[in-house]
This record gives C-alpha cells, structure tokens and sequence, in this order.
C-alpha cells in the first residue's frame, strides 16, 4: 500500500484510499456518482496541505496547476510559460 | 529541443479494470523509485459525470555519473491529472515533472480506451514530450537519455500494471470459489 510524501498523512490516506477504491468499483464504475468518501478526503487533505506547505511544494504544484491539462482547443498552450517555447527544432 | 515519442498497446482486460488498476498500480514490485502518492483533488464534474483526479507523486530518481552535477537532489515530483468518463468509457492521464524541468521535462499523456476489435480488452496510446532547455550542448545528451529512459520506464510501467491487472483477476477467481479469501487479500492502494 503506498505511502503519503508526508509519513504523518500516510493512515489518513490508506483510509481514503480504501473507500475511493471501493467508491470507484463498486459505485462509479456502475453509474452511481454519488460521494462517500468526502468527510475523510477533507481530513486528508488538511494534513496533505501542510505537508506540502512545510516541504515548500504548495507554490510549485500551484504553479504547475495553471496549465490546463485537458484543453479542448491550442489555445491555452502559447500560455505555459517557456516550455514549450523551443519546440519548433 | 523536444523529442517525440508514440505507442499503442493492449492489455488482455476489460476497461473497467484497467481504470481501477490504475489507481491501485503503486506499489509494485516494478516501481520500487515510487515512494509516495497523494491525491491533490478529486472531483466528480455534476454535468458530465467525468471523475477529475490530481495525483502528486514523489519518486526516487537515480542519476547518470555526468548528471550529478546538475541535479543536487534526484528526488522527482510529478503530477499526474487525469479525467474518467465512464459513459464514453475514456481514461485519458496526464502526467509531467513538477521540478529539474530545466534539466528535463517529460509530459506524457496516456489514452485508455475500449479495444476497437476486442470489448474485453483496453487500448492504450501514449503520446510523449520530452524537452530540455539546457544549452553548453549538452541538451543532445540530456534529451537521449531522457527518451531511452522514457522508454524503460515506459516498459516498467506497463509491467506494473500487468501485475496489479493480474492480482485483481486472481482476487475475482478467488472470490468466486471463497469470498472470505478473497477479502482478506484484498489490497487497497494509491
């Protein structure tokens, strides 16, 4: 079973990990979107968060984050930034 | 400079599982560089019905000898998005590196649908990026180890999902023949 990157959120997380699981095979997978795991989500990700703010990741997943992954047109692409700024060779 | 990088592949099992194996697919015994996993945000678009999840995962890099001195920490954060639309039956993960893109950044996306000649398979196309902004002509070498790594990678991966894909048909056997069995070797997993 994996762990969190912050060892205090692993147990939260195991717990989380196990009723999404359950959630997506037995619930979503068949049609039914309903939540149930939410209340332990929010207690994960409280813990989750200042894991990332101590290790000073908040910023970088922030930034990384405002690329659009899924974009329906190009048009969000000329905005990341300079990574894709010498694709032309 | 950027190189590119395609494949398609199957795997021998139905889409629904491979979507849920994907979720379960570290640890395994071909990602042993995994150390961490967590989810970001996860939501269920009340529109659509498309289940969005953002994943950050934390890997132990090793490094090539003349790597060293540009990298002083190998550890690799990567975040992973990806988008589930079980009426289209469409899984569609995006992942890159949070950090060293200057080094190297690897966006790969993959595409998991329902095999067209085969319902109870799952094709997979992946699709990748690979791109370094470094310059003192070094960025040849960068990028050559970055797309053979890719690569390896790429094969571990797919090895990993076999075996997770594995484990959950033997668990399905086993339930059939012994739910209790079968419920006490169930594993829950990132």
């Amino acid at each position: 079973m994996s762990s969190s990157i912050g060892e205090k959120c692993t147990q939260i997380k195991q717990e989380y990990d196990a009723c999404f699981n359950s959630w997506y095979s037995e619930k979503f997978l068949k049609g039914d979107a309903t939540p149930k795991c939410d209340d332990l989500f929010f207690k994960y990700k409280e813990c989750l968060m200042k894991t990332l703010e101590e290790k000073k990741l908040d910023t970088l997943l922030a930034d990384a984050r405002k690329d659009n992954p899924f974009p329906n047109s190009a048009a969000s692409s000329a905005s990341s930034g300079s990574s894709s700024s010498e694709s032309s060779k | 400079m950027v190189k590119f990088y395609q494949h398609t592949s199957s795997f021998e099992h139905a889409w629904d599982n491979v979507t849920y194996a994907f979720w379960l697919r570290y640890p395994n015994p071909f990602a042993s560089h995994v150390v961490g996993c967590d989810v970001i945000d996860r939501q269920v678009d009340p529109v659509t019905g498309v289940l969005r999840t953002t994943r950050l995962i934390l890997k132990q890099g090793v490094l090539p000898r003349w790597g060293r001195g540009l990298i002083k920490n190998p550890d690799a954060y990567i975040i992973e998005e990806s988008e589930v639309d079980p009426q289209t039956q469409t899984m569609v993960t995006r992942t890159k590196n949070l950090n060293h893109v200057r080094v190297m950044q690897v966006e790969e996306t993959q595409t998991f649908t329902v095999h067209p000649e085969n319902p109870k398979w799952t094709q997979v196309k992946t699709e990748a990026r690979i791109i370094s902004e470094l310059k003192w002509g070094l960025t040849g070498r960068v990028e050559a180890f970055g797309i053979n790594k890719f690569m390896d990678n790429s094969v571990k991966a797919r090895k990993g999902m076999a075996h997770i894909l594995e484990r959950l048909r033997q668990n399905a056997a086993l339930a059939a023949s012994a739910p209790a069995a079968a419920a006490a070797a169930a594993t829950p997993d990132c």
